[in-house]
């Protein structure tokens, strides 16, 4: 019996199936694409609103001059307000950093694991801690009976920062190969030896990264601020045992005011606020890709 | 009895004479005896007793699964960095106990030294990663000659040493490959453990390994694991055959079957089992 | 590359080369003793044997530990089977010799006649030359050598006709018809040795052409090489 030719039943045509098959993918990218075009749309229509109404008073002395005094006509500046929250968020850092780090490493390469699992729990839920609930137990905690000052208001954003570093850090250290650690095993080095040496600096620009989203989310925190050091004056504070003036604290005063000059400000004050938080984030993730290429091979 | 006058024309060879039989002393580094290894409840490798001599490249062959890889880092207690395992019977390095009280894991590593599969450069200078173990260890002292011996040893020298400050990531494989072993032997081991280190290698890579290996048991003792039974026979001096056995449960576990000289081995091995796994009908 | 595989080669090359020339000295040792009727001298020979068939078993062991270790391909290939093959042939010449010794033994008192001994000692001349050569074509891979080896048979040949011409003059007398007997053996055993050494010669063309050939068919006995 002859067998079956295949060069005469095979048609590599589509049929019907095949058309209705190509159909519905091109349905699926479109949705796609409509949905990755909204959250790019409400993003650019934040920025839009907020630069329209702000950008009139953006100049070199509004960045850098003094605060205005309330109910003057004069513009002023936000100077002290930039400087304060660098400071805030400086001392955040700080303290952060080398603690989200060391947890971050004891986590991946030191815990036995039925220490990890409680650990790691803590830390997620850290992220989604309520800012206000932070900003209420610090204020508990460090403020009430005593004078407002900076340090608690960094310590309240340390919160926020942690496990946002710690998580960072601990994805970069994953991505550290087993057989790097296996290697420096082999050569007779003992476990922290090997973190210090081979598993840290592979990881640094990750750290880095981390650190700076993190600093990116914390400079616009303002609950931990609102009550924590939310009373000061005009001038330019630098000593952080006392109240410091930042830019979240200041737009929320703003904006409640009756004044629609300092409404102005707010919106001003706001799109610069923006704009760091934009370029910061850009900048640590283009860091971050660059620093994967580097580790991975 | 007169000679001819003219002799024949010879070579420019020497005239080989004879070759001893090689049973001169050998000195035994590893004393293995009744071995067991497991993670958990799963018994790796069992039943397994031999020795490891001086100087000589020793070949650990078998099919997929029957606990060479687990045998061999028995050998410098890399196993201790996996949960669960466990291991019963006596190995015995110049006499004294690899699992007995007091004996510091990272003393063992520094005098047995290890090189993995995939070549795992660090992601350092091709001098850092070479230094880098010597510094920790405390052997600060000429450390360049260190390196420069190292990687010599390595057959590495000649085709890095302009460039000892450029990444180490950027060597080719078979190249990575002898910057790991200069890496292993700068810290001066007696014993140089080799996983399994040509399979991830092109076969001129793997040709210059084999060479090299030939060269390092001047120095060192080599124990090297390969699935290539060809390699096995090219480059070692004995032969150790590990394969599955099940017992009645129906659980498997690694055993030595057979250990001898190589050639022995490939011309007329005693067990059947090996038999049929160097003869490829195995399975 | 493969640099100790390559020095195991030319070790059993040297030690081929090194039975060859031990075979000659058996040879030599035995065609004196023929001459000189010393059965001293052919006990010795006798003796010697024994060095030749120990390097005999030594290089196959050692071929038979290369085929297994080094998996030889192409030219290697062709070398290691020619060597192991080329060894059996040297071990057989060095038999030979000891036959001839032998039948020096089993004659020594027994009245000689000089012209046919002359004739065996010419046949042992042209056997040494062809181990000769034979050894120098497998040193020297040179193949026009080796086949200039069925020319140096035919030289063996020619003594070999003499010779028998001579037998069949002397058959008649009854005194020497043993000893002529057994030099019969002895005249076939020196031709059997230059057999062998056109089989080193055939072994050397294979190494060098991959080709299996015989230098001269008995069935086609005009078409030499």
């Amino acid at each position: 019996m002859a067998a079956v030719d295949h060069a005469l039943t095979v048609s590599l045509r589509g049929d019907r199936r095949t058309r209705r098959r190509r159909i519905v993918n091109r349905l699926v990218e479109l949705v796609a694409i409509l949905a990755a075009a909204a959250a790019v749309g409400v993003l650019a229509w934040v920025v839009y609103a907020v630069a329209k109404r702000g950008i009139d008073l953006i100049s070199w002395s509004f960045l850098t001059g003094d605060l205005p005094i309330p109910f003057s006509p004069e513009v002023g500046g936000i100077g002290p307000l930039i400087l304060g929250s660098a400071i805030l968020v400086g001392i955040a850092t700080l303290i952060a950093l080398p603690i989200g780090v060391c947890i971050a490493l004891f986590l991946e390469e030191f815990a036995p694991g039925w220490l990890r699992v409680p650990i790691q729990l803590a830390i997620d839920l850290m992220v989604g801690l309520p800012s206000i609930v932070i900003a209420i137990f610090v204020f508990s905690a460090l403020v009430y009976g005593h004078a407002e000052n900076g340090l608690a208001g960094s310590l309240g954003l340390a919160i926020v920062m942690l496990p946002l570093i710690t998580r960072a850090t601990q994805e970069v250290l994953r991505l550290v190969p087993s057989d790097q650690r296996e290697g420096a095993l082999a050569l007779g080095a003992s476990r922290w030896r090997t973190v210090l040496g081979i598993i840290l600096p592979s990881s640094l620009g990750g750290i880095l990264t981390g650190t700076v989203l993190a600093v990116a989310r914390a400079i616009g925190e303002t609950a931990p601020l609102l009550f924590v050091t939310g009373i000061y004056g005009r001038l330019v504070v630098l000593n952080p045992s006392h109240a410091m003036p930042n830019m979240p604290v200041q737009i929320f005063i703003w904006s409640e005011s009756p004044d629609p000059l300092d409404h102005k400000r707010a919106w001003a004050t706001a799109f610069v606020l923006m704009a760091i938080v934009l370029v910061t984030s850009l900048v640590a993730r283009i860091a971050l890709n660059w620093g994967r290429r580097n580790v991975t091979r | 009895m007169s000679e001819t006058d003219t002799m024949p024309q010879m070579r420019p060879v020497d005239v080989a004479v004879p070759r001893e039989a090689a049973e001169q002393t050998r000195e035994t580094v590893f004393d293995i005896q009744d071995l067991k290894a497991s993670y958990g409840s799963n018994v790796a490798v069992r039943g397994v007793d031999l020795q490891i001599y001086r100087n000589l490249v020793t070949a650990v062959i078998g099919p997929s699964g029957c606990g060479k890889s687990t045998f061999i880092r028995c050998l410098n207690r890399m196993n201790d960095e996996v949960p669960g395992f466990k291991q019963e019977g006596k190995i015995l390095y110049h006499g004294v106990d690899l699992y007995g009280d007091g004996v510091d894991q990272i003393e063992v590593r520094r005098r047995i030294g290890m090189v993995f599969q995939r070549p795992n450069p660090f992601p350092k200078t091709i001098y850092d990663n070479v230094a880098w173990a010597p510094r920790i260890l405390g052997l600060r002292k000429d450390l360049h000659e260190r390196v420069e011996k190292a990687l010599r040893g390595a057959a590495l020298w000649d085709e890095v040493k302009d460039r000892l400050k450029k990444s180490a990531l950027a060597l080719s494989g078979g190249q990575q490959q002898r910057l790991c072993i200069a890496r292993a032997i700068a810290i001066e081991p007696e014993v140089l453990l080799l996983d399994e280190p040509a399979s991830a290698l092109d076969p001129i890579a793997t040709a210059s390994i084999e060479e090299l290996m030939h060269d390092l048991k001047t120095d060192y003792t080599l124990v090297i694991v390969t699935h290539n039974m060809q390699q096995a026979a090219r480059v070692a001096d004995r032969t150790a055959f590990f394969s599955l056995d099940v017992d009645e449960s129906g659980r498997g576990a690694g055993t030595l079957v057979e250990y001898d000289d190589t050639g022995k081995l490939f011309t007329a091995p005693s067990d059947k089992r090996t038999e049929d796994y160097v003869t490829g009908r195995f399975g | 590359m493969r640099v100790s595989f390559q020095e195991e080669l030319d070790q059993l090359e040297a030690s081929l080369q090194e039975e060859g020339s031990l075979v000659l000295r058996v040879l030599r040792g035995a065609l004196n003793a023929l001459e000189q009727r010393d059965a001293e001298l052919a006990d010795e020979v006798i003796a010697f044997d024994d060095d030749v068939d120990a390097l005999y078993l030594q290089i196959e062991a050692g071929i038979q530990s290369l085929l297994a270790r080094q998996t030889p391909v192409a030219t290697d290939l062709r070398l290691v089977l020619a060597m192991l093959h080329i060894n059996l042939h040297l071990e057989r010449m060095a038999d030979y010799a000891v036959t001839i010794a032998k039948m020096t033994k089993l004659v020594a008192d027994v009245e000689a006649d000089p012209p046919l001994l002359q004739s065996l000692q010419e046949m042992g001349e042209r056997a040494e030359e062809m181990i000769r050569v034979a050894l120098d074509s497998f040193a020297d891979r040179d193949l026009e050598q080796a086949e200039s080896l069925v020319e140096l048979d035919e030289l063996i040949d020619r003594s070999n006709r003499r010779f028998v011409e001579r037998v069949i003059e002397l058959v008649a007398e009854p005194d020497v018809r043993e000893w002529v007997l057994r030099m019969v053996l002895v005249s076939r055993t020196l031709e059997r040795i230059g057999d062998h050494a056109v089989d080193v010669g055939e072994q050397v063309a294979y190494l060098l052409t991959a080709e299996f050939r015989e230098f001269t068919d008995a069935s086609h006995p005009e078409e030499h090489v």
